[in-house]
């Protein structure tokens, strides 16, 4: 029962932390280029692991799909499945849980760091929302940043396979890119951002939210890193279910228009 | 206008302190002694507007303070300068020349020139300490709050330091509050020396009075005796700093 209720304590406090957050005037003269350093850098940070991830992801799928549709003569297809297979549902997860690895950890350790030695309230002592300032360029920097890199590596992940599906098993790559739109369409891609977008709150509003009331010294900036990261993935994968239900529901009501 | 405390009280698992009145008048110097763990940070934080009251209410007018913590809370990431540009541009929207004009100022004033473009940990503690209450003095503040402004400071810095703020106030006519430990200090800075033990604020006598008075607490306090009312568990782990 205690866990119970602790875990949905933890849920509450992180709802009121991002609803504090959404209801924070965004105010341009003051949040524009925070938001935009912030988005060049976690994309520029996280790019390398993302394309890394996003070439192999797209070849372990060639393999996979291809063993199924070889039985069935039916390899013209592995194009557009294996781009829909990384648009709805690898692709967001695996972004999201590298960005949790990387920029979610650094996020809660900066924070929780600020909070500890008081220069978050020494902030507020000078009339500064530290919400305003220190929380709302991380946490759109980190939801766009998710959204970018999945684009990118959208795109690396089609050429890697490609690539991977014309040397180990022949499909010109004409071939492959041809069946992308029959299995993608905007709906796809919609719903792929949205999961993404999804996560990319997840994973910004954890690690705000635990750096930002962290507290009792380096053990509790060690503390809010490590809950941090757990919760994240915690609710990530939990998230996964409830997008991908609401996502069918979405595209069973829309018939037709589902990728 | 000055400060006014009535019924205040803090509660983390347990009352730190209930009940406290105080109050300040305008241009008045306060301070604040006593053991340590007593709730004298707590309680400038509160004054401050950075903790709540769980009982009773704290007025101060208008909230244009400037603060010093008690481990300065220096920004890290930012350089000597950009610790003084900062506040500045928060707090009354000055940037470009003009910002970098006034900090210069600021820091000869506390003796941190040629500093500029180092970052917090690369200074010593005094010069920390004093980044800290140049950073507290550029928003042009009517009210200061000083957290332990000497603490581990050696004397002579911590004299340079007591001067400067003394000097800084009587220009400005600044109300303060500060805390200290350091009893000289206490005399040098304060119209009025309250000592905060066991949850309550006693004395508030001049530095003379202070010197003479037969308040146990205070006496025992200034003259580091060990016997007397503030016990081994009032003065926590060798006592006051
Ligand atoms: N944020 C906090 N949460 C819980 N307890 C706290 C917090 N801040 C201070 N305390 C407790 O309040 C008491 C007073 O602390 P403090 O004001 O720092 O003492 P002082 O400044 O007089 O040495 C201490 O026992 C401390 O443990
Ligand atoms: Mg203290």
């Amino acid at each position: 029962m205690k866990v119970v209720s602790a875990i949905l304590n933890d849920v509450g406090g992180l709802a009121l932390f991002v609803k504090d957050v959404f209801q924070t005037g965004f105010r341009t003269e003051k949040n524009v280029k925070p938001i935009l350093d912030q988005i060049v850098d976690v994309t520029t940070r996280s790019f390398t692991t993302v394309a890394f991830a996003g070439v192999f992801v797209g070849a372990i799928l060639v393999l996979q799909f291809s063993l199924i549709l070889a039985k069935y003569d039916a390899q013209t297809f592995l194009g557009g499945l294996n781009t829909s297979a990384v648009v709805r549902e690898v692709g967001p997860l695996i972004i999201s849980f590298l960005l949790a690895g990387k920029v979610g950890a650094f996020t809660a350790a900066e924070l929780g760091t600020m909070r500890v030695t008081e220069q978050i309230d020494a902030i507020e002592c000078l009339g500064t929302n530290p919400i305003q300032y220190l929380i709302l360029p991380r946490f759109i920097g980190i939801v766009a940043s998710s959204l970018i890199l999945l684009m990118m590596s959208l795109m690396i992940s089609i050429l890697g396979s490609m690539m991977v599906a014309s040397v180990t098993y022949g499909i010109y790559p004409e071939q492959f890119l041809g069946s992308i739109p029959r299995f993608v369409s905007f709906g796809t891609l919609a719903a792929g951002m949205f999961k993404s977008a999804v996560y990319g709150i997840i994973v910004a509003g954890v690690a705000c939210y635990k750096g930002y009331t962290a507290s009792g010294g380096a053990r509790g900036v060690g503390r809010a890193v490590t809950q941090a990261a757990i919760l994240t993935n915690l609710y990530i994968v939990i998230a996964n279910f409830l997008t991908g239900q609401f996502l069918d529901v979405l595209s069973a009501l829309s018939k037709g228009n589902a990728g | 206008m000055g400060i006014t405390l009535s019924g205040v009280g803090k509660k983390f698992d347990r009352w730190i302190f209930r009940s406290l009145n105080l109050s300040v008048a305008d241009g008045e110097s306060v301070v604040i002694i006593g053991p340590s763990g007593q709730g004298k940070s707590v309680l400038l934080k509160m004054i401050a507007g950075l903790l709540p009251c769980d009982e009773g209410q704290i007025q101060v007018p208008a909230h244009h303070l400037g603060m010093l913590f008690q481990k300065n809370a220096l920004f890290d990431s930012l350089t000597v300068r950009e610790n003084l540009t900062f506040p500045l541009r928060e707090r009354l929207g000055i940037r470009g020349e003009k910002a970098e004009a006034l900090s210069k100022e600021m820091l000869s004033a506390v003796g941190l020139s040629g500093s500029e473009n180092l970052y917090p940990d690369e200074i010593s503690g005094g010069m920390q300490k004093r980044l800290g209450i140049a950073r507290a003095l550029i928003v042009d503040p009517e009210i200061l709050i000083f957290d332990e402004p000497t603490a581990g400071l050696d004397p002579i810095t911590s004299k340079k330091i007591a001067d400067l703020i003394r000097s800084l106030k009587a220009k400005k006519k600044l109300t303060s509050v500060t805390v200290t430990n350091d009893v000289h200090r206490a005399y040098q800075l304060g119209d009025r020396i309250f000592l905060l033990s066991q949850g309550r604020l006693l004395g508030g006598l001049s530095p003379e009075q202070t010197q003479k008075t037969e308040i146990p607490e205070i006496r025992q306090f200034i003259l580091g005796l060990k016997q007397g009312p503030l016990t081994e568990a009032t003065v926590e782990s060798g006592g006051p700093e």
